[in-house]
């Protein structure tokens, strides 16, 4: 009955409230991006960019930025020969220097030979010249001893004869002395010449392995110039490829510059009345480096003179755009000329 | 328009008053439509059960009869609720004294009693959505307000001030003023709505009230002249 029902409960209703306010949310949420995806009919002005990039130009620029690092490379290889070309000299002349150093160590160390010789023949020669001083007093001696005879003949003969015997001994220990001391220098001095000899053949050998090792790092550092032109050279292509990139990035900055500038000129613009919808105009814009204007003509006339010449006027009262200078440098000088096509539209 | 201007983006870059302003809005939306619905529904059937209850009333069935027909501990509503509470008076009062005036206005009392408890039940939580519907707008304002106050804020430290950065931070702040509305509008009108029904409602109650209490002058003029006679 309908008498039982009559008390109404909570939970129906909140269901239905809570699916209200989402339905509202999904609404809001839902149907502000479709209407976002309707395009600005009003926009009056249509700037179209005319490029004076082309993907050839581009295609070009890459191939002489290869040749570019063809040359470099070819250039620093000339230079890397130079370079081991002059090693290679200094290492002559190192060598030249090395012999006549080596020419000077020789004479010097048979100058030092001679000397010992000199020495041990002057040595000789003493113990000669003693000898013979021995001789010659021992002679006086005999003679002496023999005017002495009479006197003490005997006793001097005894003396004389133990003299004699001591004279004899002191010569030959003296003898002795003077061999010893020959066989001592001519064994020094094979010492000498040993170790000379031995020092040259070490000098020598030293000598070869510098030249050796002199010779390894000079072509090692002929490798890394190489290694190094190769990769100068691949970063130039790398470099020329990125210029290819950089072309397609800059035109999407140039898009936000021409959107830019298309608003500005919008707004500049005051469309002289009596102008049918369907009238079109192209203006060719050209633009100096720091944005100011240098030429704006029609380029293509929609028929009516007043029409032309407004859009041209909104165009010199919109310049100079300065967001020139806020595109990549590489990109500013060709967007510097584009088109702008206006028309009407329903806008009035 | 971009992605930064959707509406949840904005939602979730406002400040956190902000924030709180725009739940509280939410939350009084919410009630107030679950509100709205529930006393709909309730008016609806009140009004149905109205409808049988007279057809019922006015068909000549036996008044005893009509009472009896629920048991007493069950609850009802509207104007049966009414006649149950006068009838029920009516019969108590009945062998306890002869005086008509005093049995009349024994029922009368009973009934008006009766009757300001329907009214109780027919206007509960309408109160609430008047409060809503009067306080929202004042409420998403003040989101607003602080809001403005706090992008202007910001906009000191700005080097430029274009409209570009300005823009997202007005259009956060409004969307306060805009859920204070939108939960405010549907408020108004359904409190107009609905006090409205609850007024014809208990406006057929007071009729329907007197209807009975003259049935049963008739009867008591009736019974006294017969007893006088």
């Amino acid at each position: 009955m309908a008498r039982r029902q009559a008390r109404v409960g909570y939970g129906v209703p909140t269901l239905l409230a809570v699916g209200l306010h989402v339905l509202v949310l999904l609404f809001s949420v839902i149907s502000l991006p479709t209407r976002e995806h309707e395009p600005s009919a009003s926009s009056i002005v249509q700037a179209t960019l005319v490029s004076t990039e082309t993907v050839t130009d581009q295609a070009q620029r890459a191939e002489e930025a290869r040749q570019r690092a063809l040359a470099r490379q070819a250039a620093e290889e000339a230079a890397a020969q130079e370079e081991q070309r002059q090693a290679a000299e200094e290492a002559a002349t190192q060598e030249a220097q090395r012999q006549s150093d080596q020419a000077a160590e020789e004479q010097a160390r048979e100058a030092a030979r001679q000397a010992a010789e000199a020495e041990a023949v002057r040595r000789a020669e003493e113990a000669e010249a003693e000898t013979r001083r021995l001789q010659q007093q021992r002679d006086a001696e005999a003679e002496a001893q023999r005017e002495r005879e009479a006197e003490a003949q005997r006793r001097r003969e005894e003396e004389a004869a133990q003299q004699r015997e001591a004279e004899e001994q002191a010569r030959r220990e003296e003898e002795a002395e003077a061999q010893r001391r020959r066989e001592e220098e001519a064994a020094r001095q094979r010492e000498a010449e040993e170790q000379a000899r031995r020092e040259q053949e070490a000098e020598a050998q030293r000598r070869r392995e510098e030249e050796a090792a002199r010779q390894r790092e000079a072509e090692e550092q002929a490798r890394l110039a190489r290694e190094q032109a190769e990769a100068e050279m691949q970063r130039l292509i790398e470099g020329a490829d990125e210029r290819v990139a950089n072309a397609q990035q800059g035109q999407q900055a140039a898009n936000d510059f021409i959107a830019l500038v298309r608003r500005a000129v919008e707004q500049a613009w005051r469309i002289p009345p009596n102008i049918s919808s369907g009238a079109t105009a192209e203006i060719s814009v050209r633009l100096g480096p720091s944005g100011e204007l240098f030429v704006a003509e029609v380029s293509r006339s929609s028929g009516d003179s007043a029409f032309d010449r407004s859009a041209v006027q909104a165009v010199e009262a919109a310049a100079p755009f300065a967001e020139l200078r806020q595109l990549p440098a590489g990109v500013q000088r060709d967007y510097r000329q584009f088109n702008l096509r206006f028309r009407p539209g329903d806008v009035r | 328009m971009n992605d930064a201007m959707s509406i949840p983006h904005l939602i979730m870059n406002a400040s956190t008053v902000v924030q709180l302003v725009m739940l509280l809005l939410t939350v009084g939306s919410i009630l107030s439509w679950v509100v709205i619905f529930q006393r709909t529904f309730m008016m609806r059937r009140a009004r149905k059960a109205h409808r049988g209850f007279e057809d019922r009333f006015w068909s000549g069935v036996d008044l005893n009869e009509l009472y009896r027909e629920v048991p007493p501990e069950q609850e009802t509503q509207g104007a049966e609720h009414i006649f149950r509470a006068g009838f029920r008076e009516f019969n108590r009062l009945m062998p306890k004294t002869r005086s008509p005036q005093a049995i009349l206005d024994g029922v009368q009392r009973s009934m008006r009693v009766a009757w300001s408890r329907e009214e109780e039940r027919l206007n509960l939580h309408l109160v609430f959505l008047a409060t809503v519907a009067s306080a929202s707008p004042y409420i998403g304002l003040f989101g607003t307000v602080w809001g403005i106050m706090g992008s202007f804020q910001s906009l000191s430290m700005a080097q430029q001030a274009t409209l570009s950065t300005v823009a997202p931070w007005i259009a956060e702040a409004l969307i306060a003023t805009a859920m204070g509305l939108f939960a405010a509008i549907p408020a108004v009108v359904f409190y107009n709505r609905l006090s409205a029904e609850s007024g014809r409602l208990l406006g057929k109650y007071e009729d329907f009230a007197e209807e009975f209490h003259s049935i049963l002058h008739r009867n008591l003029q009736g019974r006294s002249d017969a007893g006088g006679a």
